[in-house]
């Protein structure tokens, strides 16, 4: 049993922070308007050797485990998770197409988009399955997707995942959150470049969907609480720092303490995912509490801060848009809390 | 309980079960149902000595994950069968962390020497809790005042851990109260000390399995040698050293993740008699009881998590003040929850108060107020985090 971090990923952490702490962070509003990261950024992040991280070392990637994306992912999102959404150009996709079609699939369809400067892949989670022996076409849309390109269209739905290449029309909208990363309305139509149907591989495929974006809540909310943390010591009312009303203090508490429980079940999943357990229950059950805290300590930063928190000044309302953006995909809240509960309900012993 | 752990700590863990569901358990129903704790003379605590399970041999085996870690686990598995039994265990399990750390050599002989290979069920106890404070510890008024001979104490001491049948007891008091923490010391206290009087078995809602003690001190003298870390250490910075005070709160830090093991021991045991019982009446299929039921599997998780970790902390002796006590809150909110799930779900039948669960119910809630409250957790968190002043 180890709650350490391993010295390879210590590394990665390290590196990312600091390129999140440089350049993702001053850039937060910048980002946030452009509905994009600055070129300049996204070439120092491909320069590091980042966009290729988990990607199979069969198609060219550095084959990193669950764990370290993780890591990275609340690196990155400490500072702006739209950012990292934006930076991360296949993204959970990857791990529907390799639950799928394997390292084979990734080589095929994933390493082409990160060989095209700027190309990104689109994940559209699907709540009921298509006929894809009748298919041949794929055509639907999705109302909001954080990009604003897509070269790629990967689909999951419960038993079954498709891939488009080509025929996806994304339209711009504003979005609530995680601007930085665009935001499109897409609809899409063509011929399917693959379909696979496969309940235990779509069970795999959203279990890792689900802790890559628990992640990304997770570290949003570490920064959304430490930055509380930092404001409610220095800001003073009624003689002495806001922290110091135990109703605040207490409130602070929560809030890490939240966070800390979020961050332990998205952890322990990718340690499972990391051993060769699928850690479906785990990943859902996981993804169900990141959310659920999401919901408390976003709207507490902003909160903490009072009036202040409520202007664009600081980051705390956008830590509350944000994390509220990210709860809505790998499928959504209810949809994981559905799955949690029945398959726990299968569980022999707790 | 879905851990990956070594196989010799699996083994513990499956010796742990297999003494637990067949002596601890009904045990643990039989003090419920007295309303009282076992008498020390009940065959159980013969059978548990007899059975080679008490004493420093048992708890020397050796596994490949530290020691906290290893004592998080099987805490769980024991409060699993009845948290009650476990603290009522013959041995010298309260005060030994403090004597260890701050005890002579001949203190540690002669007050823990008897109880490395218990013949008999013996018993040792620690006394802090006073009417007057439980978590304030800087605020105890028990008395020690120098004589000729050794130690006058005076106070009055409550809710002490097998206290009444303990052979010593390990009792804070403080030199000068102006001091405050710097004027603690703790002091042997022998069983039959004059002075040492008034005891009384407390009656509780729950945990009855083990004796809740208040007593009084009144002019109770102790031979000067029975000051712990001995009458040098008193010479060399007398009325100045934080020994005691650091000796307890060192203690109550690894202390934290411990009460926060049997917690979820608790919480576990509530968890897996709610979903028997919703599987038996079918209550499982209505989404509602299982969502329910998903939470605190789901926060019942998450704070073993943190448990482990806050002892894994420990085991790499990194500070763990914000984890241990993060740890007990969650694991003793979560007791708390599962068992007042656990009685919704049994239903009235829950409610005619014969059933497992609705003995949980009453034995969890003192793990959030036992060892510092949820409250007084936050505090220390928050004394962390944000510098929240004492």
């Amino acid at each position: 049993m180890d709650f350490g971090i391993r010295d390879d990923d210590q590394l990665i952490v390290d590196t990312m922070s600091a390129f999140a702490a440089e350049q993702l962070r001053p850039a937060l509003r910048t980002a946030e308007a452009a509905h994009a990261v600055s070129p300049p950024v996204r070439a120092s992040f491909g320069e590091l050797g980042f966009e290729d991280l988990d990607m199979p070392e069969a198609a060219g990637g550095a084959g990193l485990g669950m764990l370290t994306r993780v890591l990275a992912n609340i690196a990155l999102a400490r500072a702006d998770a739209g950012a990292a959404i934006g930076l991360d150009r296949v993204g959970p996709a990857l791990h529907v197409l390799r639950a799928f079609g394997g390292d084979d699939a990734v080589a095929r369809f994933a390493r082409p988009v990160l060989d095209a400067p700027g190309a990104r892949v689109a994940l559209i989670i699907e709540e009921a399955d298509r006929d894809l022996a009748a298919a041949g076409r794929i055509s639907g849309g999705a109302a909001w997707v954080p990009t604003d390109r897509a070269d790629l269209v990967v689909g999951l739905g419960p038993t079954g995942a498709w891939v488009l290449e080509g025929g996806a029309r994304l339209q711009p909208v504003p979005g609530a959150g995680l601007q930085a990363a665009g935001a499109s309305r897409i609809d899409f139509d063509g011929p399917a470049a693959a379909a696979w149907s496969d309940p235990e591989a779509a069970a795999r495929a959203l279990a890792r969907v689900r802790v890559y974006h628990g992640a990304l809540i997770v570290g949003v909310l570490e920064d959304a609480t430490e930055f509380t943390r930092a404001y409610a010591q220095e800001r003073v009312a009624f003689g002495q720092p806001i922290a110091h009303h135990q109703g605040l203090a207490f409130l602070i508490v929560d809030m890490f303490t939240a966070v800390e429980q979020a961050r332990l079940l998205i952890e322990d999943a990718a340690r499972r995912m990391e051993a060769g357990d699928d850690a479906v229950q785990e990943a859902a059950a996981a993804f169900v509490e990141a959310v659920e805290a999401s919901r408390f300590v976003g709207p507490n930063g902003v909160q903490i801060l009072g009036g202040h928190g409520f202007m664009r000044d600081f980051p705390v309302e956008k830590a509350m848009r944000d994390c509220r953006a990210l709860g809505l995909l790998a499928g959504g809240l209810h949809r994981a809390r559905d799955d949690a509960a029945s398959l726990a309900a299968a569980f022999e012993e707790a | 309980m879905e851990l990956n752990l070594s196989p010799e700590l699996r083994r513990l863990v499956d010796e742990a079960r297999e003494w637990g569901e067949r002596e601890v358990r009904p045990a643990g129903l039989e003090a419920d149902r007295n309303a009282a704790p076992l008498p020390p003379e009940h065959p159980y605590f013969r059978k548990f000595v007899d059975s080679g399970r008490a004493g420093a041999r048992a708890q020397a085996a050796e596994t490949p994950e530290g020691r906290m870690v290893r004592s998080v686990v099987l805490g769980e598995e024991s409060a699993y069968w009845d948290r009650g039994m476990g603290v009522a265990t013959p041995g010298a399990g309260f005060p030994s962390g403090a004597v260890n750390a701050s005890g002579t050599a001949e203190q540690k002989e002669r007050f823990l020497g008897p109880f490395r290979e218990l013949k008999d069920p013996h018993w040792a106890s620690f006394a802090l809790t006073e009417p007057g404070g439980g978590s304030d510890t800087a605020a105890f008024r028990t008395r020690a005042t120098r004589t000729d001979r050794g130690w006058l104490l005076n106070g009055a001491k409550c809710f002490i851990g097998n206290a009444a049948r303990a052979d010593w007891i390990l009792v804070q008091a403080t030199l000068d109260p102006s001091l405050g923490r710097a004027g603690q010391r703790s002091f042997f206290v022998e069983k039959g000390t004059a002075g040492l009087s008034g005891m009384k078995i407390e009656k509780k809602m729950g945990l009855r399995a083990y004796e809740s003690v208040s007593f009084v001190l009144e002019n109770c003298e102790v031979p000067a040698e029975n000051v712990l870390g001995g009458e040098e250490r008193e010479a060399r910075a007398p009325g100045s050293g934080t020994g005691a005070y650091g000796a307890t709160m060192g203690a109550l830090n690894s202390a934290r993740v411990g009460v926060a093991a049997s917690a979820l021991g608790i919480a576990r045991a509530a968890l897996d008699e709610a979903r028997r019982f919703a599987k038996d009446s079918g209550a499982i299929r209505h989404p509602r009881v299982r969502d329910e039921l998903e939470r605190v599997l789901r926060k019942l998780r998450a704070a073993r998590l943190a448990t482990l970790k806050a002892g894994w902390m420990v085991d790499q002796r990194r500070g763990n003040v914000v984890e241990s006590s993060m740890a007990k809150i969650l694991a003793a909110e979560i007791a708390q929850e599962a068992g007042t799930l656990g009685m919704e779900i049994v239903g009235l039948e829950a409610g005619a108060g014969e059933v497992l669960i609705e003995k949980l119910f009453r034995d969890a809630k003192a793990l959030n107020i036992v060892e510092g409250t949820g409250q007084i957790q936050r505090v220390i968190i928050a004394r962390q985090l944000v510098g929240l002043p004492r």
